[in-house]
């Protein structure tokens, strides 16, 4: 939503124009809230479209779920490569997946699968949150997807915070340079109870206490030009809202859903609180199952696992749909890297990040197609070869938000959000 | 953020023509260059038409006058003043402003032999001014769609080769210029994911297309380099909705100079006083103030400083300086015609100076003594008594270890390291260790973490170029890591300056003590710092040793036993040093006043000027004088008349961001809100891991490294000390932190604590409308008002049998009030 598109100026490649680039971040100027909200303010102008923000939901599947024996199946392979899992068609001609995702089989239609990514060999969601692994921010410290959408979007999200991680916090999570206060909104710290009265206050009291604040507060707001005396005021409204109007509890709180919707996501009951805080204007959501790191009875475990994929990816994606989100919402799936072709003396699959796949829908995306390909034996890429930050950069630009944009970091230098952010062709 | 600029020149455009109508009646105009020698059919200069005003200041005319030649078939001016030769020959040029006219003598020469093109010197400003090789494009490290341009073009050898070499050479085509892909691309014949970035027959088109066709030259080894670029004029006093073209020249070593106004970059560090455009003409905006204008031209860079007075007469005031601050903050005024603030109050000025000089709110004991005090040096005597406490030390402490990144990482071995550091900056706070001694034991640091706390810093600053990044950003204001990869693009600093400064680190050497009888892992050992008899660091750029070179002066040598590092500190702290006790002066006037002399205060530029260089220069003359007395420093800023000032504006000053001209509120830091909100609940907090005695730290102001978990000190936004950068420490408000004030457990605990101050008020013998007035005092440094002081004894008489819950809610709010969350 963040659209770079004009005539004056001088224009990077990506559309951004130099002045632009200006205000936003170089010549050692901070991008402040007010730049931010103008920044928003002018996209939401100039959006045609629907006046809704988009979103993105991030599914992160931790361990390195294997490639080959979810969307990109090798039935011709040798036996200790392709093994247990044979491929089934999908309604789209031409993709097959694994047999044990039967529901997005039949709404591949609605689902993009990019099989030619290649990733790192880290245990951790730096790379697939941030672009960019853990030992360059260690140091570096780039943002996480979602504090980027924090950054940006803060003052115009409402009363819902822009940025909620239902998997808790990590590296991936954070906000680097971006400062703090971009962590996300974790359903279960001190932010969730911030969420309820606090034990011993009441509506009643709150509201008395309301009153005297109202007349304590009297400072004149005249004497702070930065401006952050009157952000005070309008986040004050909206914290007690958040408390009094409960949105955010009301989307945390998946009783509040029919018991047949329920049934649906039994088991993965997260995905239906992810849709459910879309629904209420998060901008970000992160979320995961867990389980991937298959060094053994990798085809035991992935047998239990894949059809709790399988339910909840249709079922989220269809809702989206049913809901008339689509192209409003983009969410992706994968994990830290895919796993090794040869299956192992442990009938299991160590780690393997020359290959790895991802699973995208919606955005505006161009979805029903399998972009990409690994070679026969499903070692690396074969061609249409795309890296991790380019998925999250064609991700950026679905939402709406320039992969180009810097922010500075605390030595001043502009940081682009992402440095390898030419976009997978085939998804726009 | 588009249709936001489209308004804005909308609006420049129509703010133009009404003051073209209302330009004031110059008494003069006059020409600048004087007169010109044009060189060569690619020379086209900017010339510059000032009108002088009865009042003794400038109005730019250049667009406004009118523009006549002697003889055309010689030259063609534009309307914006810029000369096109057409041939060899004289002419004079006559601009024309009602009745008053200048003539500007012209020659035109050398038609048929145009300068010789020099790569660097002709082509490469193309490239950098169409941002072809800016950071976003072609100048990334993978390039953009496999053609590759050095970052802002700082690296020609490799860019021409590029140009020349790649691509099986079909980017140029010296045989038909126009079909070569370098002009088909940027002129937009062809598809071009930049777009078109230039019109064929434009100037660059000309340059570039006569590059190609005279069988692209590199230049030679003798061709002029560029020396320096110098703009006109360098600093003018501008209405606020006003115009003012810039002229740059560049200065080449053979002596020559070229008019490159229209091949610069021009950037403007206060968009909100004055903006300008790609051809240099500068545009004041409807604010007061100054700002400082950005020019670079391949790897120079200037800077042009525009001042924007408030518009008509501004009434006379005295303002008796009390420090030498005064004297330069009200000759600003003068200059801005602004009118500074009345002084605060008693009652201000004590939470003012508690809070910024020791973190912490004065009790209402205090402040009712300090009230009721009627010695006429009270302020001052305030300050001197305030900068002796240990809060002082703590709180500035504090300060100075977000910089110096005392940082242990959650891990409990370097806890050892954090606390001593930390107590070992404490006392040098506490005893005024002069500050050149501060720093050079900290650069200059041996031995190991016990005995030598100080080399803890180089924990976090473990390689070169830490050590060139830390060093430069604290104690010179210098942001110096650009330049570890690349020319600094907004400073003169090349590689070169960077790993000179790096070099210093060379021998530094690094040992892990074992401790005996525990299981030594190497993050477990204890460092040692330790000279090394031999050790370098080697230029990235050359790939060869780099010499020790500190910034802007010359290498030195450095004897196989002594530590280089003494000798950059002598140079630091050498009281000429130009960077060294400005950037310390900028950083404490920072901290008093909110806003750096210059912002950010460790982007000390050229191009990134003081607001008032004169006060700066002031405050660190003084400082140097006072043997780099860190205390005197701050008398000097508390003491001043300046910070005496209310914070509420007047008509002349409100909006006044930078001149300080009133005090700018400052919302609490994360720890002294804590400590604030512990304080007016009467509800002292434990620190996990800290054992739980009176002698342990209870306040967040004294915990000695960042692994102190605390929501609330994260939302409130306490730095994790992950750059040497103020800037890191988040001041602005956040829902998360706003909701954490309202509405979370933890500070309701406080509030409701059983022995706190609700319970205690409750129980307290004195009437309401003392303890009120008290709890006012606490949290807000003021009595209530009638109303407020009515509306709270009304809530308490709502629940005469739960007093307690009266207080906890008279509490919360004010605790929630703009006037406890900010000093002012």
């Amino acid at each position: 939503m963040l659209q770079f598109n004009g005539s004056a100026g001088q224009r990077f490649c990506d559309g951004v124009s130099r002045r632009e680039m200006l205000k936003i971040g170089a010549f050692g100027a901070t991008l402040t809230l007010a730049d931010a909200m103008r920044a928003q303010a002018a996209a939401k102008k100039q959006d045609t479209g629907s006046q809704s923000m988009k979103s993105a939901i991030f599914i992160y599947l931790p361990g390195g779920p294997s490639h080959l024996d979810m969307y990109d199946l090798k039935p011709d392979a040798p036996v200790e490569i392709r093994g247990d899992f044979k491929p089934i068609s999908t309604n789209v001609p031409g993709v097959q997946i694994c047999e044990h995702f039967p529901m997005q089989a039949k709404m591949f239609d609605k689902l993009a699968v990019v099989r030619s990514l290649t990733s790192v060999d880290e245990h951790s969601d730096s790379l697939v949150t941030t672009g960019y692994p853990e030992r360059v921010n260690a140091t570096a410290g780039h943002p996480s997807f979602g504090s980027v959408i924090s950054k940006l979007r803060s003052e115009s999200s409402g009363a819902v915070p822009p940025y909620v991680s239902l998997r808790g916090m990590s590296r991936g999570t954070e906000p680097g340079y971006l400062g703090v206060s971009h962590r996300p909104f974790t359903p279960s710290g001190p932010g969730n109870s911030n969420l309820r009265l606090a034990n011993g206050v009441n509506s009643d009291r709150l509201d008395n206490r309301r009153n005297l604040l109202e007349s304590f507060d009297d400072t004149r707001r005249e004497i702070d030009a930065s401006g952050t005396m009157v952000g005070i005021d309008s986040y004050t409204e909206r914290a007690l809202e958040m408390v009094s109007s409960g949105v955010v509890r009301n989307a945390l709180n998946i009783e509040k859903e029919d018991a047949k919707v329920r049934e649906r996501y039994k088991g993965v009951e997260q995905f239906l609180t992810a849709r459910r805080l879309i629904e209420a204007g998060v901008g970000f959501v992160t979320l995961s199952i867990g389980g991937w790191d298959t060094h053994s009875g990798n085809f035991t475990t992935l047998k239990k696992q894949l059809p709790k994929v399988d339910q909840a990816i249709a079922n989220l994606i269809q809702d989206l749909h049913d809901r008339g989100m689509q192209d409003d919402v983009v969410t992706v799936m994968w994990g830290e890297f895919g796993r090794t072709p040869k299956v192992n003396t442990s009938a299991g699959r160590d780690h393997w990040s020359p290959a790895m796949g991802a699973l995208v829908a919606g955005g505006g995306l161009k979805m029903g197609q399998a972009i990409g390909a690994t070679n026969a034996k499903g070692e690396r890429p074969k061609d249409r070869a795309y890296t991790v930050p380019q998925v999250m950069s064609t991700l950026y630009r679905a939402i709406g938000i320039d992969p180009a944009m810097t922010f500075p970091n605390g030595a001043g230098r502009p940081m682009y959000v992402l440095d390898d952010r030419e976009p997978v062709k085939e998804l726009l | 953020m588009r249709t936001l600029l489209t308004l804005g020149l909308f609006f420049s455009a129509f703010v133009y023509a009404n003051a073209a109508e209302t330009l004031p009646t110059p008494s003069e105009i006059l020409a600048f260059p004087a007169q010109l020698t044009v060189r060569g059919s690619d020379d086209a200069p900017q010339l510059l038409i000032d009108g002088k005003l009865p009042n003794n200041r400038s109005v730019d005319l250049t667009s406004a006058v009118k523009y006549s030649v002697s003889d055309a078939s010689i030259i063609r001016v534009n309307a914006d003043g810029r000369v096109f030769p057409l041939a060899n020959g004289r002419a004079e040029i006559v601009a024309t402003f009602g009745g008053l006219t200048t003539k500007i003598p012209t020659i035109v020469e050398a038609m048929e032999t145009p300068r010789p093109l020099n790569f660097n010197n002709q082509i490469e400003p193309i490239l950098t001014k169409m941002s072809c090789n800016s950071g976003g494009c072609h100048g990334k490290i993978q390039g953009q769609n496999g053609f590759r341009l050095s970052l802002l073009g700082f690296d020609p050898e490799l860019d021409y080769t590029t140009l020349l070499k790649e691509s099986r050479g079909r980017r140029l085509f010296p045989a038909a210029p126009d079909t070569s892909l370098f002009l088909t691309k940027s002129s937009g014949q062809v598809p071009h994911g930049g777009g078109k970035k230039m019109d064929v027959g434009s100037e660059e088109y000309k340059i570039l297309r006569r590059w190609i066709a005279t069988g692209m030259p590199y230049g030679t080894a003798t061709d002029p380099t560029i020396a320096k670029i110098v703009v006109y004029p360098n600093s003018r006093v501008l209405d606020r909705q006003a115009r003012q073209q810039l002229a740059v020249h560049a200065h080449y070593s053979d002596g020559t100079i070229e008019d490159v106004t229209r091949r610069c970059q021009f950037e403007t560090n206060e968009t909100e006083v004055a903006t300008v455009n790609e051809s240099g003409l500068v545009q004041t905006l409807s604010m007061t103030g100054q700002a400082g204008v950005m020019v670079r031209f391949s790897g120079q860079v200037n800077v042009f400083r525009a001042i924007v007075p408030r518009p008509g007469v501004a009434p006379n005031f005295t303002f008796a300086a009390n420090t030498i601050v005064d004297n330069f903050t009200s000759q600003k005024w003068r200059e801005l015609g602004i009118v500074p603030s009345e002084l605060c109050t008693d009652e201000q000025f004590i939470r003012r100076a508690y809070l910024d000089v020791t973190g912490s709110l004065p009790a209402p004991a205090a402040v009712t003594a300090y009230v009721a005090d009627v010695a006429t040096d009270k302020r001052d005597k305030l300050i001197d008594r305030l900068v002796e406490t240990p809060e002082f030390s703590y709180y500035f402490a504090n300060k100075w270890a977000d910089v110096l990144r005392v940082k242990r990482r959650g891990q409990p071995s370097r806890a050892t390291g954090t606390f001593a550091f930390h107590a070992w900056i404490r006392d040098a706070i506490a005893t005024d260790m002069p500050y050149d001694k501060f720093a050079r034991d900290i650069i200059c640091s041996s031995g190991d973490e016990v005995k030598s706390p100080t080399t803890v810093w180089y924990k976090e600053v473990a390689t070169a170029e830490n050590f060139v990044d830390d060093l430069s950003q604290v104690f010179l204001g210098q942001r110096m890591a650009c330049a570890n990869c690349h020319h600094h693009p907004y400073e003169k600093w090349s590689q070169d300056d960077y790993w000179g400064m790096a070099a210093f680190f060379g021998r530094v050497g690094k040992k892990a003590i074992a401790t005996p009888g525990t299981n030594n892992n190497n993050q477990d050992r204890k460092q040692l710092i330790y000279v090394r008899s031999n050790g370098s660091v080697t230029n990235k750029r050359t790939n060869k040793t780099a010499p020790l070179k500190p910034l802007d002066a010359e290498a030195v040598v450095v004897d196989g036993n002594d530590d280089p590092r003494e000798q950059l500190a002598d140079w630091m702290t050498n009281p000429a040093n130009p960077f060294f006790a400005r950037t310390v002066a900028n950083r404490y006037w920072a901290h008093f006043f909110g806003r750096g002399i210059v912002d950010p205060i460790d982007d000390m530029r050229v191009t990134n000027p003081p607001s008032n260089p004169e006060l700066l220069n002031a405050l660190a003359t003084n400082f140097i004088e006072n043997k780099f007395s860190l205390k005197s420093l701050v008398k000097t800023i508390c003491k001043s008349r300046t910070y005496q000032l209310s914070a509420a504006p007047n008509e002349f000053n409100k909006s006044d961001k930078q001149s300080y001209a009133r005090y700018y509120p400052k919302r609490l830091a994360a720890e002294v809100v804590f400590d604030a909100v512990c304080k007016v609940t009467d509800s002292p907090s434990q620190f996990p891991g800290l054992p739980n005695d009176a002698n342990s730290p209870q306040r967040a102001i004294m915990l000695p490294d960042e692994s102190f978990s605390s929501y609330f000190l994260d939302v409130f936004g306490r730095p994790q000390r992950i750059s040497a950068c103020e800037c890191e420490r988040v001041n602005e408000a956040s829902l998360a932190m706003i909701l954490h004030m309202l509405n979370s457990q933890e500070v309701q605990d406080k509030i409701a604590r059983a022995g706190g101050r609700a319970e205690k008020l409750a129980k307290d013998p004195r009437s309401d409308d003392e303890k009120i007035a008290e709890l006012f005092v606490w949290s807000v440094g003021k009595k209530p008002s009638a109303e407020q002081l009515a509306l709270a004894k009304e809530h308490i008489a709502k629940q005469p049998k739960d007093k307690k819950a009266a207080y906890e809610n008279i509490i919360w709010a004010l605790l929630n009030t703009k006037a406890f969350l900010f000093n002012q």
